[in-house]
């Protein structure tokens, strides 16, 4: 007997379901895979409970990754839907709820020409390989090089980057996926000999240092090899420098224009 | 006022067909010459940059930055000067006549 999958559908159905909406984009098939997939959908909403949004929010919030999940998912590759849509639901809950969380709050219409700017920006660089100018973001989301440029620096002013935070399609943090301890590590304290104030950066961040200034890596390398926008590479790497200057700073024991 | 540079830089950059990496750079550059220039307590200046659009590069220049930066034997000196010469293809400083100093960046357009 096959076996049930949710909403009473068995999983050869359900992967003919996906291959079908593959297919043909058939809204029809698209609300039958919805259907199967609530009960997942309720689940990990549940898990954000309590965190100040209403669970009816945050079911919506977690909606909107499921419909995500089923436009991306490729039947063809040997992977349950669940393994796929998982992950995505859970990034669109965090990003909720980071987007919520900003220390400034933007204006609605700033905040969300930044949301597409940013996944202008992702989408661009996946495809050529390299990082969009402005003008190109421009003519990918049909606003001004003006907005954009606006866009582009309205989301650095309300975010602030920790490297503490999970990334957005799984459950490790910034922290875990920078990497470990490098010995070449050691040439951009001995470049630039800052014993001392280097020592104090965690060593993630000196990873992410390395992977700019000595690897010579741009934002938008560092971006695929983690697995994050170029923005946020942007962030962090201002936030790092910020801490650099500031551990050097106290390490000289002098202002920092010394 | 640093968004006020970054908004200009990213713009001109823009312009000149730079992408916005490159402009990041060149507003990495320019944070830290526009927090030594805001860190001077005497600094009754307004912190001035021009850019020069030629048709192989941009230049940026940093105008009458804190000569504390020529110091090259501080660790905050060198931590300064190692990121721009990462950020920019080229960079330099220059010294005017009143012995102000000037300091320059330079992305060379490809293409």
């Amino acid at each position: 007997m096959p076996k049930r999958t949710q909403n009473s559908l068995s999983r050869e159905e359900i992967a003919s379901l996906f291959h079908t909406y593959k297919d043909n984009k058939d809204p029809v098939v698209k609300n039958v895979l919805v259907g199967a997939y609530m009960d997942l959908v309720h689940s990990l909403a549940r898990r954000f409970a309590n965190r100040g949004e209403p669970l009816d929010d945050l079911v919506q919030v977690a909606s909107m990754g499921l419909l995500k999940a089923i436009d991306r998912f490729d039947p063809d590759r040997n992977v349950q839907f669940t393994t796929y849509a998982v992950p995505t639901i859970v990034g669109e809950l965090r990003r909720h709820f980071r987007d919520r969380s900003s220390a400034i709050r933007l204006p609605r219409g700033l905040r969300e020409r930044s949301y597409l700017i940013k996944n202008a920006v992702q989408g661009f660089s996946q495809e050529n390989g390299r990082s969009p100018s402005i003008s190109e973001i421009a003519a990918a989301t049909g606003i001004s090089e003006e907005e954009v440029i606006e866009g582009l620096e309205g989301s650095e002013a309300t975010t602030i980057a920790s490297l503490d935070t999970t990334t957005e399609e799984g459950d490790l943090s910034l922290l875990d996926i920078i990497g470990g301890e490098d010995q070449t590590l050691k040439l951009l304290d001995e470049r630039l000999s800052l014993a001392g104030a280097m020592s104090e950066l965690d060593l993630r961040e000196q990873n992410l240092l390395y992977l700019r200034f000595i690897e010579g890596l741009s934002q938008t390398e560092i971006a695929e090899r983690l697995d994050i926008s170029q923005m946020h590479v942007s962030r962090l790497l201002r936030r790092t420098l910020q801490s650099l200057r500031q551990n050097l700073t106290s390490s000289s024991g002098k202002p920092y224009t010394s | 006022m640093s968004k006020i540079v970054h908004m200009a830089t990213t713009a001109v950059a823009s312009r000149v067909g730079l992408n916005i990496d490159q402009a990041d750079d060149l507003n990495t550059g320019l944070d830290e010459l526009l927090r030594l220039s805001a860190s001077e307590s005497s600094r009754d200046k307004p912190f001035c940059v021009r850019y020069d659009v030629h048709p192989d590069r941009l230049e940026v220049l940093a105008e009458d930055v804190n000569a504390s930066f020529r110091d090259g034997t501080s660790k905050v000196s060198r931590y300064r000067r190692f990121i721009l010469e990462k950020v920019a293809d080229r960079f330099e400083e220059k010294t005017n006549q009143g012995g102000s100093l000037n300091v320059l960046m330079v992305k060379f357009l490809k293409g």
